[in-house]
């Protein structure tokens, strides 16, 4: 969130060890991500990267929950939304900076998953998936409905962000793309950090046993409540920044967009696409998902058709495709997670490193 | 008083429909052991193949059920075969995320053919009411339940009467014992899960004169066909018709008796209730 994370950060989360090689690469990739803005100016690809990494950051944060602890919420746009909802009420009603209404926003969702964790972690399997989706969609009808607080299926619409000071110095006023480029980044390296640390400490073996087997773990002495919503908070508390930062970025939210349950299902879809219980599955996941679907959405893959002569612009298919393709872009999450689940079910990130190691399978989390 | 009766009736005629969709997935459910998140979106296709049948050749949506459950049902058995067959054995998380898969390409392929723009199929009996007694029942949402009672009563004869009925719900109770006894469960699979496809197409026909037809409906429905089997207890289909009612009756008291916005936050705070409580459901035996 602020500067001075950033100096922290530097040091690549993934070096345990590894050879100079693997420290120099990770050093080039952060100096290139960090110089990113300043190599290429344009506004679109930047909002490209914004939205990458914010499918990112709730990927991660999905995977510790889904992916470490097998616990498949399809609900997490409740946190999502408790988030983007907190910050942008905080911040249009009572005029509180987004970069404190972001710690309300952790604070309330963690309260909600605490809420829905004391329901939903009595269920398992399939029960767990359904209650988890009902307790999301309660939320989402109330804030539907609670008009005179939330101003219901109207939204609400941010005016102007406060600029960010340092005693009297402007740090920015959040006028261009840069400051959600570099807060972006920011979230991205902590939720990787974040997720490293849980995967290699106690508690990520605790919850890795939970995901294995519940009874087995649960015989072993691993207190399973406990542990599921230790994951919960964490989880939840991610995603409400997400969805802070997504409020802030989009100026705009209404409970259809943070909400519904299309937004818990395309978190969930990250991670399977990427490959799920591993740190860079997410980080894969979005890197194919949201440039996809943006082509779509901008109508790019009609006009490469166009381009490629493979139908022509004027035919009735052609009309038909450049009207039609940009408002169903939510098809290649389908198309994606159908082939995923059938042909690669360890998520494109496990099919290629199973590619690359041949025959040998070797365990990825 | 009136206002109560009105209620109830009307209640229990959109009931019926509900338990039209719960009893398909509940079928799937008991065959299968799948969930089948795609469940709505089936139904909304049911929707739309009435609509076109309606507007291209003018077949009355009630009348075209005769079309749509035979259509519905190879639309079924086609999705079972080709992806549902694949990951019979696999995790339930992976074959959720199939059919929530499946359900996004319907309702998105739909989205593409017909845009995501309301449509309303008005028919001459579409906003026409009768009497008895002094309350006013809708004829649209009497007649859709009359057929729903017929379909009904028919599979019920279908499962309990006929051998394949018989061979249906011994693989349901015990696949392996079932198998050992010389069914063929692969096909009781496909037969199943085409059987459930045809009744939510069937239940998606029957609404259409009375719901707003557009390509995201399904997910509103999914949710209900499932707060329905939960509440009859997965795998009865006794049970999800007995859930269909109630669902009914609790939105349309909701609506009347609290407002039309909280009816459905009202509904699932009985299907949480109803996995904290009873997690078997009314007709369930304890599967958990």
């Amino acid at each position: 969130m602020n500067s001075p994370a950033k100096s922290a950060i530097t040091k690549p989360p993934k070096s345990k060890a590894p050879p100079v090689t693997y420290l120099l690469a990770t050093v080039a990739l952060l100096s290139l991500l960090f110089a990113f803005p300043q190599i290429v100016d344009s506004p679109y690809t930047l909002h490209m990267m914004i939205l990458i990494f914010l499918s990112i950051i709730l990927g991660e944060s999905w995977n510790i929950l889904g992916g470490y602890t097998g616990q498949y919420s399809v609900g997490h746009a409740a946190y999502f939304g408790t988030g983007a909802y907190t910050t942008m009420m905080l911040m249009q009603y009572a005029q509180v900076p987004p970069w404190l209404g972001v710690w309300v926003g952790v604070a309330v969702a963690i309260i909600v998953a605490l809420a829905i964790g004391s329901i939903c972690f009595r269920l398992r399997g399939p029960y767990f998936v359904l209650a988890s989706i009902a307790a999301a969609e309660i939320i989402r009808l109330t804030a539907l409905n609670v008009k005179s607080f939330t101003n219901g299926a109207e939204g609400i619409l941010a005016t102007d962000i406060p600029p960010l000071k340092l005693g009297a110095i402007l740090i920015t006023d959040f006028s261009s793309k840069l400051p959600f480029y570099y807060t972006g980044l920011i979230l991205v390296l902590l939720t990787i950090l974040m997720t490293w640390l849980v995967q290699h400490s106690k508690l990520g073996y605790c919850l890795q046993a939970i995901r294995e087997d519940q009874d087995a773990a649960h015989s072993l002495g691993i207190n399973l409540t406990l542990h599921k919503n230790i994951a919960l908070i964490i989880s939840a508390a991610f995603t409400s920044t997400a969805g802070s930062f997504y409020a802030v970025y989009i100026g705009f939210i209404d409970p259809t967009s943070v909400l519904s349950l299309d937004m818990s299902v395309q978190i969930v879809l990250i991670c399977i696409i990427g490959g799920i219980g591993t740190i860079f599955g997410p980080v894969a996941g979005a890197i194919i998902l949201v440039p996809l679907s943006e082509a779509l959405r901008s109508n790019m893959i009609a006009q490469g058709l166009f381009k490629a002569g493979l139908v022509g612009e004027e035919s009735s298919i052609g009309i038909f495709l450049k009207d039609n393709l940009a408002h169903s872009h939510v098809l290649i999450y389908g198309i994606l997670v159908v082939v995923v689940i059938l042909f690669m079910p360890e998520g494109v990130l496990g099919f290629i490193s199973k590619f690359v190691h041949g025959k040998t399978r070797r365990g990825v989390s | 008083m009136t206002v109560f009766l009105q209620s109830l009736i009307s209640g229990i005629l959109i009931g019926g429909v509900y338990a039209l969709i719960g009893i398909g997935l509940t079928m799937i459910f008991g065959v299968m052991r799948v969930i089948n998140f795609a469940h709505g979106d089936i139904m909304m296709v049911g929707m739309y193949l009435t609509y076109n049948l309606f507007t291209l050749c003018g077949i009355d949506p009630f009348a075209s059920v005769v079309i749509c459950i035979p259509v519905m049902f190879l639309f079924g058995g086609f999705l079972q075969k080709i992806f549902i067959n694949r990951v019979l054995n696999a995790l339930p998380q992976n074959q959720i995320l199939l059919t929530i898969g499946l359900g996004l390409i319907m309702s998105n392929t739909i989205m593409l053919i017909y845009t995501s723009d309301y449509k309303i199929l008005t028919t001459s009996y579409s906003s026409g009411s009768f009497r008895i007694a002094g309350i006013s029942i809708s004829e649209p949402l009497a007649i859709s339940f009359l057929i729903t009672v017929i379909i009904t009563a028919a599979l019920y004869w279908f499962l309990m009467k006929t051998d394949m009925g018989q061979a249906i719900r011994a693989t349901a109770q015990d696949r392996e014992a079932a198998q050992l006894m010389g069914i063929n469960v692969k096909r009781m699979s496909v037969i199943a899960f085409g059987l459930g496809t045809a009744l939510a197409g069937t239940a998606g026909a029957l609404i259409t004169p009375t719901y707003y037809i557009f390509p995201q409906i399904g997910s509103t429905f999914t949710l209900k066909a499932f707060v329905i089997t939960v509440l009859g207890g997965m795998g009865s289909v006794i049970g999800a018709t007995l859930g269909g009612v109630i669902i009914g009756i609790a939105e349309s008291m909701g609506a009347v008796y609290i407002s039309s916005g909280w009816k459905e936050v009202l509904v699932y705070v009985i299907f949480l209730l109803v996995l904290l409580f009873k997690p078997s459901g009314l007709m369930g035996k304890s599967r958990m």
